[in-house]
């Protein structure tokens, strides 16, 4: 109800530049609206004074010339009430571009949530944002050709031209030498690319070039595979929130059909995705530890994680990770009845495991005395950058998908959200053991009341042209997929955000100010979803002379901080 | 966890690590020690030879193309090649298997210097056509297996007792001359081989 008065007052506030409303499903609000209103109803929405906690979630950029004639850009925005009183809804806004010159006003020079999203549909799709206060690239490759698009419909998915090489780093400011992290960082295992300007120990500015594995999985959905193969493909688009991705893209192509998925299945979905939780949050606490040198509790995380974490994994889907058990209108498998007591044990026997790993991470000075005022990201920051997951809680941000949105069977269970307001590295482990023991709760609670029945229900051919927002809480934050459907069971677009995406943009802010030795545990503070720096070079630009640093080396770097404590 | 006041040294104390001596040890020596895979384990897809009847329902649920059909048409041959380097595990060719010829294993350990080494090939003879003597993109299996499971008044009602042993062109002969009328389509389009070639041509 109170939902609908919020929407007729931004009605009422745009009056006439809204073309279009529909709804895609209770909870999600499509307008069709005029491109020179974006910035202003974005801004509107995202800074609603009853809805304290929205935020942008993504822009969705789409080739629609064979629907429309025209070329689509669509900002979300997650419009959450902190309080909990009115219910929470996702607004889409729509607007067309032109064909031959799709430019529209930058939102990003309102919110620099948008900042990262419009530089991707310029890279992908040729897009046009005026007055956006960076457009580097972001996602193409620095020798990929201008002009060329590859999310535009005409490019065929598995074309790849060659281009002239270009430099595409920040400047360095005056005065200040530049400690380049990666493209290979050795504390996770993807590549990814800072580069920390620095006056001696402090680091004044960054710079962020990534996107360095961007597979182009969007577009081999579109292309190639049928609704139903997107599932194995969604899985594979991370290694440690698998299901959470295919649990979203689910959930999209099931609002589309219009089906409600059986009890059964939304148990099964839930506490697979809890033992999820459970397993990256343990692993990045042995990470965290690892980092300042705590090997101790790095072992003790990740031998807790492999039993009986992994071990109950592998016995309730048949592997350790990629689950595979997702398909449209439900699960492919049921758990058999001999494991419930299994799980119930395993559980206990954990619970036990975590709170000894708590008291012994809490309580060890090193890791505090590292973790503690470092990397500090302030509320206000955590807001305007779109920051969610973990990383948000701990700056105050009271929003968690689960609970705000009654995805699957988070509605029937009691769980708490964690709610940290410190906003530094420290803040972020508590939050993370204390989900991971609210996680194991929630498993308790599910297997309790899972009820008896189907684990599916079929679904026939999909209608076309329709569009959908499935999401879930994943570990770092909000996973988002939007799906827009197609003919003969394809899907036209398909569009995923995850949180890395949001909480990546907002790094730079949490190092600025902080030394070289401490990068390496705020980079990871976030849980990055690219994985680990395995060599640094610092260049004083001054002397142009090149120190590469191996990981070792790096790493002793930040380990010998802790030492120096 | 504001509550939490032992020190780091006393925690470290008072946790009782697992004794190795009569505990259980927190790792094992794999390889040498061989690890157990659980039942619902989904290891390497292995076709049991002696059941399949090289039907392809399994090559069309495939996502990760690991899963082929080759047609010999000149010869009369069909064969289901599996190849385990390309798969992903997903168990769908398991669960469209009509027959249960398809089953994961519960091996994992697949490490060879030479990836053609897993590969499985199940070769089917195809049925020759009644009329014209060419091979029909059917297997003598899956013919079997069809007069087995059909009951016998649907296979009377559609003449399928005698449709099923001529080769695709002669049976849209057939299929012209006694069902354009109504403009039924008969047989699933994407069971047919890729091309139809006629005897003795590629
Ligand atoms: S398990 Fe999946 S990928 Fe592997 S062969 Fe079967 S269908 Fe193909
Ligand atoms: S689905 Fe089963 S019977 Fe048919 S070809 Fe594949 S393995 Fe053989």
């Amino acid at each position: 109800m109170v939902t609908k008065e919020c929407l007729a007052e931004f009605e009422d506030k745009f009056k006439g530049e809204i073309r279009e409303k529909k709804f895609l499903t209770p909870t999600q609000i499509l307008y069709l609206v005029d491109k020179k209103d974006l910035p202003d109803m974005a801004y509107y929405l995202q800074y609603h004074p009853e809805f304290d906690e929205s935020y942008y979630v993504m822009g969705i950029g789409s080739d629609e010339r064979q629907l429309a004639g025209k070329f689509a850009y669509a900002p979300v925005i997650n419009m959450l009430d902190g309080s909990g009183k009115r219910e929470n809804f996702y607004v889409i806004l729509k607007a067309r571009l032109d064909k031959d010159n799709p430019e529209f006003p930058s939102v990003a020079q309102k919110l620099p949530a948008a900042l990262w999203a419009e530089r991707e549909v310029r890279d992908l799709l040729g897009f046009k944002p005026l007055d956006h206060p960076d457009l580097r690239r972001l996602i193409t490759p620095e020798d990929w050709p201008e002009g060329v698009y590859p999310l535009r419909k005409d490019h065929a998915y598995n074309a790849s031209p060659a281009g002239e090489l270009q430099d595409g780093y920040k400047k360095a400011p005056e005065d200040t030498s530049t400690v380049p992290i990666g493209p290979y960082h050795m504390a996770l295992d993807e590549p990814a690319h800072f580069r920390l300007f620095v006056k001696g120990e402090e680091i004044v500015d960054v710079d962020y070039r990534g996107f360095y594995s961007h597979r182009g999985i969007e577009k081999i959905g579109e292309g190639r595979l049928t609704y139903n193969q997107i599932f194995y493909i969604a899985e594979r688009i991370c290694g440690i929130c698998g299901f959470q991705h295919s649990s979203a893209y689910a959930m999209a192509v099931e609002n589309i059909a219009g089906v409600e998925i059986p009890a059964r299945a939304q148990y099964i979905r839930t506490i697979l995705l809890e033992i999820e939780r459970i397993h990256s949050h343990l692993l990045w606490a042995g990470v965290a530890c690892h980092l300042v040198g705590f090997d101790t509790g790095f072992m003790y995380a990740w031998r807790i994680r492999e039993e009986p974490v992994m071990w109950l994994a592998e016995r309730l889907t048949g592997n350790r990770k990629t689950y595979g058990m997702n398909i449209v209108g439900g699960v492919r498998r049921d758990f058999l009845d001999y494991r419930k007591t299994e799980i119930l044990d395993k559980m206990k026997q954990l619970k036990k495991d975590v709170e000894k790993l708590y008291n012994i991470a809490v309580s060890s000075d090193i890791l505090i005395k590292r973790a503690k005022d470092v990397g500090v990201l302030p509320y206000k920051v955590a807001k305007d950058y779109g920051v969610v997951g973990p990383t948000a809680r701990a700056s105050g941000r009271n929003i968690d998908v689960r609970r705000d949105h009654k995805v699957f069977a988070y509605k029937d269970v009691d769980f708490d959200v964690p709610v940290y307001k410190d906003g530094d590295v420290l803040a972020r482990l508590l939050v993370r053991l204390d989900e991971v023991l609210q996680s194991i709760s929630i498993i308790e609670q599910a297997v309790d009341q899972m009820p008896e029945g189907d684990i599916f229900t079929p679904i026939g051919k999909l209608p076309p042209y329709q569009e959908a927002l499935g999401y879930t809480e994943a570990h770092r934050g909000e996973v988002i997929h939007y799906v827009l459907t197609g003919t003969n069971n394809k899907v036209y677009r398909w569009k995923v955000r995850a949180p890395t995406y949001n909480n990546l943009a907002a790094v730079p802010e949490m190092l600025k100010g902080y030394r070289v030795a401490d990068a390496p545990l705020i980079i990871a503070s976030i849980d990055p979803c690219y994985a680990c720096t395995e060599r640094v070079q610092i260049v004083d630009v001054k002397t142009g002379k090149v120190k590469a640093l191996n990981e070792a080396e790096f790493n002793d770097l930040s380990i010998k901080a802790s030492e120096e404590l | 966890m504001e509550d939490v006041k032992i020190s780091y040294t006393e925690s470290l104390i008072s946790w009782k690590r697992p004794d190795l001596r009569v505990g259980v040890p927190v790792t094992v020596k794999y390889p040498l020690v061989p690890t157990e895979k659980p039942p619902e384990y989904r290891g390497k897809p292995h076709i049991d030879p002696n059941v399949c009847i090289g039907c392809g329902a399994c090559v069309r649920a495939c996502p990760a193309d690991a899963l082929t059909a080759e047609w010999d048409l000149e010869n009369g041959l069909k064969s289901i090649v599996s190849n385990p380097a390309r798969c992903i595990r997903c168990g769908r060719c398991e669960e469209a298997c009509p027959t249960g010829a398809m089953k994961l294993t519960l091996e994992f350990e697949l490490a060879t210097p030479n990836k053609e080494d897993l590969v499985e090939v199940v070769e089917h003879h195809l049925t020759k056509c009644k009329k014209c003597g060419d091979y029909t993109e059917f297997t003598e299996r899956q013919v079997e297996k069809a007069f087995q499971i059909l009951p016998k008044e649907i296979v009377d009602a559609n003449a399928l007792g005698e449709k099923m042993q001529l080769c695709r062109e002669c049976r849209m002969e057939e299929s012209v001359k006694i069902l354009a009328a109504q403009g039924r389509i008969i047989g699933d389009p994407l069971l047919l081989p890729p091309q139809h070639a006629k005897g003795g041509e590629k």
